[in-house]
């Protein structure tokens, strides 16, 4: 390729620059953002973060510059040499858990240890006996062996119970047969399986003497230590390339009658006893379904950053890029307008921004829940549950309702946390305008990787019957006349003291009204659910529809309380200066009567607000906030604190060098443009000339 | 046809379609015989480089200068700056010998002859808006660029990864007087004055033609990804059903037959119906506005523009949006490249900002409306040259006195004129507020935004309602069939008013009763009326398994054989074997030097 002439490196962009133009932006407001920075994620984590940082930019594995460039095998050659680089940067360093948590955020890219690191361990731990953490969850710490998670089919996801691999017991000589009866039984999307895992926790029907007693976990050896070849009737493989996560080898397995030792069944809570053949069930099954809780909190404590990053680049990028004049400019003013004066960007950028912090705030309160729980659930561990789940749809667990709150509102804020942070990705995505199609924009290979999480671990619509199924069984309680016990059962009989005097809120007026305005409508449909249900005896497959709009209107309550718990805090006045304290306000109204706004029939269909109000908090309020909060947007998305490095995005970067950077990009570190092609279509000739392997190495 | 089976951007496409077309319909006679021949005869191939770094929809800011120099008699193609670099033209990076370059065109401002001026004084250079010319690029032989261009690939996109879209820069690159395309309007060589033959809105007459291309291309497209949706999620099965008496003998539910899936799938086959109508409905217009511009008449160019905006914006966003749902819909595998929605997903996502952004180009709607109702207002008499302007005259005077259409009667019909009427009164009234607050408010624009978009969404849905409605009237199917085409439309205009309820209540279109009593009926035409036909309705628009290239929607059902077919035998990453140990440089088995490798390509 030739080299870059020296009249193109004399260009710049027209002016004004980003630089400059972020720089006013910065200096248009004086929101602390070290302060705002260290309030949302502590000093102790900062200075984690950009100690890790330091030590990942320096080593040369760890480049990013040709990620958005490789082809799928490239990339996944590179992920496992990071993989192993991080474990042994996590060794030299002695890296906590938190430390590696941050790296891999900094790195932000699905690696092939991936299911070893989370599922595999965590299963091995939470499940095994003592005996069988001290032979597996040992060496595995150690990686001395490498697993992976194997729950999920070709033909099941979301019901666990329907899964079609079998482990049949064997009394004659105590061994359990593993086996795939159907190509649907194959184990499928299993990350971490595909090329790197010599072992797998796999769920199959555990089956004696003809009868099935459930999904259950069983560790099998799948690939040699020494060859990593599939061992005898074991069939493994990557499923192929997918949306997003393509670093990581998601795999495929089937056997053929493998058989494996009595121990290599997890055993905690239940267990085959091998002299009499019957199966055991030690204790309370509902530890297990802590694991997935677990899941679904860190879900929504992720969900705010993940957003962030994609609302950080387009807010920046909008204040350097200018398209249009102003068409109420005076003639004086010259140059076109910044888009993220539009208001139509700021309505869809801006509202974004303010769910950021929403669901920063929210994700933090529901891992406080979820540690609540934990230390209560340690203490009375074998008095709960029975293990029949699913068998009507009323039936809950008679356990605590710490659990049962607990458990709701994982579900419901997963589906509502994820699916904002989803769709708000593509959002940013689209503000950036046609630049924001290329890679180099930083949001669509983001997005790509994230949007599995809509559906894994409960998708997200599945999931809001969960938390249907729990209101119902809360407003019955409160319809017997029960005391409430927790907030949700508060809500509820609040609603019914005053169905027949009915509610005015002053949405527009006091910020605690706007709470109230959003429990109301949650207890309205929660109560017109219950008769729909219990009264007319609808069939709930014919509610499904309802209950999603149920979920979601519960967990925009949660989210919209959390946030106003949030701003009452002590630490936050403590720790904030006045003026940023008035912008977080700003930000919790713009996020609530947004919302409010967008779910306007069913907020005045319950009567919790009036169709003035709505007009209202759409012509005016929310116009307003959109105005007063403009000056501070950059100020706003700095406080995330993304490094550069993290972000990899031309649009998003700091400095605001985004044309310069996106050029560079192009002609420097681009192979394609290595490559001359013949352009007529007669000849049989494709490239003329191909200096890529050249190019790669030469960077 | 093939290109369209083969469903890959190819590195020609522009060469078909933005470079043929502006040729055609802005090159004069002799532009025109010089390049089509050679164009037929693929001895050039070509691109059209509009967009900038720095300008998209607003090409009047583009910086490229094209500097006449009445001299030499040749424009000069410079660019003053980094922003002014082309960027994302298709076929430029690596493909086309040729490209379209549309430029800020500069002329000596033409002066009194004055006695102060030296005569050998730098001329004053005014700018006549951006203009297209024809430029080689690329050496016939060498297929390098020419001296004073420099010109490549942009690197990697969501999508398109097929298409080398291009960056491109000149500097003081000369072309002759005839690269300028001069139908519309051109340079006199002699007297270097601008003349003009004809609207200068013409420029735009490509990117109309195109947009009316991605209106039909919309609904194939959202055709795909619904009938990947339907008859995978009439495959898959997941949960036994809850009320069920016997749930041990029962089989799992069809996904399809959830209310969950429904509410999300059949809406969006319903609105491939819906767009199938509007596209034929957007050519037919096409087609008579290049006859009457043809004609010398550019009287129609404002509604064809207009229209043009607001139903791209529209139907791109149905469609963008319809293949993530029916993705989602789904569940995992929808996430899988067996899904056929990967590609097309990320292909497709261009669209909503590509040829005008779907933002911004609702302003052009919203503007074309304020403008008919205020001649409508202010001149309320006059014989309405249109349908638009006879129906916002017709709307002024019932404004005050109409009551809310019932859409449902008593006996619980549908009456299909009323729900047209609905979409065109809640449009009308949003086109009124709108007047309100800019012409007799003054507010400003900018602040009006966010209501102008709304405008132009619930105007382009009414253009959508009626021409289903009118080509259910003109059909010519036969009798089951057309009914369940009214069941379509019933579910399109429905579930349309469903999510908008708000503005069809606040502006008296529909009575909070009526739209009360919407969604049930939408849940019961579902499950009643269209569950039963939909894989025939997806069958219907025939799209060959070549073309889906999904296991998830294989005619034949044979989703799991197809999916393990993929990952199992065409998967290259699995002829790999990887050492896993994490103290071992050693990435790939056998493979000694593979860390080197790796490390020497980052």
């Amino acid at each position: 390729m030739a080299p870059t002439p020296q009249w193109v490196k004399e260009l710049k962009p027209s002016g004004p620059q980003g630089h400059e133009l972020l720089k006013q932006e910065r200096a248009k407001s004086k929101l602390p953002v070290e302060q705002l920075s260290q309030f949302l994620f502590t000093r102790g984590g900062l200075e984690r973060k950009h100690g890790i940082l330091a030590i990942l930019e320096k080593e040369k594995v760890f480049y990013k510059s040709q990620n958005y460039f490789a082809g799928r095998v490239d990339r996944f050659e590179t992920a496992l040499a990071r993989a192993k680089r991080l474990r042994q940067l996590t060794v030299q360093h002695g890296w906590s858990v938190e430390d590696f948590r941050a790296a891999t955020e900094l790195i932000s890219e699905p690696g092939p240890y991936g299911l070893h690191e989370s599922m595999f361990l965590i299963t091995l731990r939470d499940q095994g006996t003592p005996q069988q953490r001290e032979k597996f969850y040992k060496p595995a710490l150690n990686y001395e062996i490498i697993g992976c998670y194997a729950q999920t089919e070709l033909g099941h996801g979301s019901n666990v119970r329907g899964l079609e691999t079998t482990a049949t017991w064997n009394a004659e000589d105590q061994t359990f047969t593993i086996h795939s009866p159907h190509l649907t039984a194959s184990k499928w999307w299993i990350g971490s399986l595909g090329r790197t895992a010599n072992h797998a926790v796999v769920m199959a029907q555990l089956v004696i003497a003809g009868r099935s007693h459930g999904p259950h976990p069983f560790v099998v050896q799948i690939r040699d230590l020494k060859t990593h070849e599939p061992l005898e009737n074991i069939h493994i493989g990557d499923i192929g390339p997918k949306f997003g996560y393509n670093t990581m080898d998601n795999g495929f397995l089937l056997f053929n009658n493998v058989k494996i030792p009595h121990f290599n069944m997890l055993a905690r809570f239940s267990s085959v006893d091998p002299q009499t053949n019957r199966y055991m069930r030690p204790s309370s099954p509902s530890l297990v379904y802590g694991t997935l809780t677990w899941v679904r909190s860190t879900i929504v404590m992720q969900a705010g950053g993940v957003l962030a990053r994609g609302v950080t680049i387009a807010t920046r990028y909008c204040a350097v890029r200018r398209q249009f004049q102003d068409r109420d400019a005076p003639e004086w003013e010259k140059g076109e307008n910044q888009v993220l004066n539009y208001t139509m960007v700021q309505i869809r950028l801006l509202t974004l921004l303010a769910a950021t912090y929403a669901l920063h705030f929210t994700g933090k309160g529901m891992m406080q829940l979820y540690e609540t729980n934990q230390n209560k659930m340690s203490q009375d561990v074998g008095q709960v549950g029975s293990a029949q789940r699913g068998a009507g749809p009323e039936e809950t667990h008679s356990g605590s309702d710490l659990l049962a709150d607990l458990h709701a509102t994982s579900c419901g804020l997963k589906s509502l946390a994820s699916t904002i942070a989803a769709e708000g990705l593509e959002t940013c995505r689209r503000a950036c305008g046609g630049h924001g199609y290329s890679s180099f924009s930083g949001i669509g290979p983001w997005f790509a990787d994230y949007l599995p999480t809509t559906t894994w671990e409960g998708d997200n619509y599945m999931l809001s019957q969960q938390v249907a199924r729990y209101l119902l069984k809360s407003a019955r309680s409160v319809m017997k006349g029960e005391k409430p016990t927790n907030d949700t059962t508060q809500i509820l009989s609040n609603f019914l003291a005053k169905s027949d005097i009915g509610a005015a809120f002053d949405v527009l007026g006091r910020d605690e009204d706007i709470v109230a305005a959003f429990a109301w409508r949650t207890a309205f449909l929660t109560f017109e659910a219950l008769k729909h249900r219990d009264e007319q005896k609808k069939a709930w497959n014919d509610l499904l529809v309802d209950f999603y709009r149920l979920s979601r209107a519960h967990s925009q309550y949660l989210v919209v309380k959390n946030f106003y718990e949030t701003l009452q805090s002590p630490s936050l006045t403590a720790e904030l200066d006045p003026e940023t304290v008035t912008v977080m306000y700003k930000l919790f109204r713009l996020h609530s009567l947004h919302t409010l706004e967008n779910e306007a029939s069913e907020f005045y269909t319950s009567s919790a607000v009036t169709v003035r109000q709505i007009q209202l908090a759409r012509t005016s309020a929310v116009m307003r906030l959109l105005e007063e909060l403009r000056p501070h947007a950059v100020r706003l998305v700095d406080a995330w604190d993304f490094p550069d490095w993290q972000l990899d995005s031309s649009l998003g970067r700091y400095d605001g060098k985004v044309y310069e950077d996106m050029f560079y990009r192009a002609s420097e570190q681009n192979p394609l443009n290595a490559i001359t092609v013949d352009p007529y279509p007669d000849s049989p000739v494709l490239f003329k000339k191909n200096d890529s392997a050249q190019f790669k190495s030469k960077l | 046809m093939a290109d369209y089976l083969v469903d890959e951007m190819s590195p020609y496409h522009l060469q078909m379609s933005m470079f043929v077309t502006t040729i055609r319909e802005q090159g004069d006679e002799a532009q025109r015989n010089h390049w089509l021949p050679q164009i037929e005869a693929w001895k050039i191939i070509g691109a059209y480089a509009q967009t900038e770094q720095g300008h998209g929809s607003n090409v009047r800011g583009l910086e490229l200068q094209a500097r006449w120099d009445p001299k030499k008699k040749e424009f000069e193609l410079h660019s003053p700056t980094l922003t002014a670099s082309k960027w994302w033209n298709g076929a430029l990076g690596r493909t086309a010998t040729h490209a379209i370059v549309v430029a800020q065109l500069l002329l000596p401002q033409i002066q009194t002859p004055s006695i102060d001026a030296a005569d050998d004084a730098e001329p004053r250079y005014v700018s006549h808006g951006p203009h297209p010319f024809v430029v080689r690029i690329r050496d016939q032989d060498t297929h390098q660029p020419l001296p004073g261009i420099v010109v490549g690939d942009i690197g990697p996109k969501y999508g398109y990864t097929s298409m080398d879209n291009g960056y491109m820069l000149f500097n003081h690159f000369r072309v002759p007087h005839a690269a300028m395309l001069a139908r519309y309007s051109r340079v006199d060589p002699e007297t270097s004055a601008f003349q003009r033959t004809g609207s200068s809105a013409v420029v735009y007459g490509s990117l109309t033609n195109v947009r009316a291309n991605i209106i039909m291309h919309a609904r194939l497209v959202l055709a795909r990804a619904v009938t990947i949706a339907v008859r995978y999620c009439s495959i898959r099965r997941q949960f036994k059903d809850r009320d069920a008496l016997d749930t041990e003998s029962i089989p799992e539910t069809v996904v399809l037959d959830y209310p969950t899936v429904m509410i999300r799938v059949l809406p969006l086959l319903a609105t491939t119906f819906a767009l199938h109508y509007t596209g034929e409905a957007m050519y037919e217009l096409y087609r008579r506005s290049r006859e009457s511009i043809e004609g010398g008449d550019f009287g129609s160019l404002a509604e064809l523009h207009s229209t043009s905006s607001g139903l791209k914006s529209l139907c791109t966003m149905y469609a963008a949006d319809g293949i993530e749902i029916c993705r989602r819909a789904m569940g995992g595998h929808g996430f899988g490249g067996g899904s056929g929605l990967v590609q097309i997903n990320a292909d497709y996502l261009s669209k909503p900002t590509v040829e005008g952004d779907n933002w911004m180009i609702t302003q052009q709607v919203s503007n074309y409306l304020i403008k008919k109702m205020t001649a409508a207002v202010e001149e309320p008499h006059m014989e309405s040259k249109d349908a638009l302007s006879d129906h916002f005259r017709r709307y002024l005077k019932q404004r005050t006195t109409a009551r809310p259409q019932e859409v449902i009667t008593s006996n619980g019909t549908i009456d299909d004129t009323a729900l047209v009427e609905a979409f065109k009164w809640r449009a009308a009234t949003l086109s009124y507020q709108a007047y309100q607050q800019r012409i007799v408010q003054k507010q400003r624009w900018n602040t009006l935004l966010i209501s102008l978009h709304k405008l132009s969404r619930a105007y382009s849905e009414s253009i959508l309602v009626t021409n289903f409605h009118s080509a259910l009237q003109n059909s010519p199917l036969s009798e089951p069939t057309r009914s369940t085409m009214r069941d379509l439309f019933h579910l399109y205009a429905l579930h349309t008013i469903d999510s908008d309820a708000r503005t069809f209540q606040t502006t008296g279109a529909l009575s909070a009763v009526v739209l009360d009593a919407i969604p049930d009926r939408v849940l019961d035409i579902m499950t009643q009326k269209v569950r039963p036909h939909a894989v025939k309705l997806v069958d219907s628009w025939a799209i060959p398994d070549y073309l889906l290239d999904s296991a998830l929607g294989r005619y034949d059902g044979k989703v799991y054989e197809e999916l393990f077919q993929k990952a199992h035998r065409e998967n290259p990453l699995n002829r790999v074997t990887f050492n896993v140990d994490w103290r071992s440089s050693e990435i790939v088995k056998g493979d000694k030097d593979s860390e080197a490798r790796i490390l020497a390509k980052l």
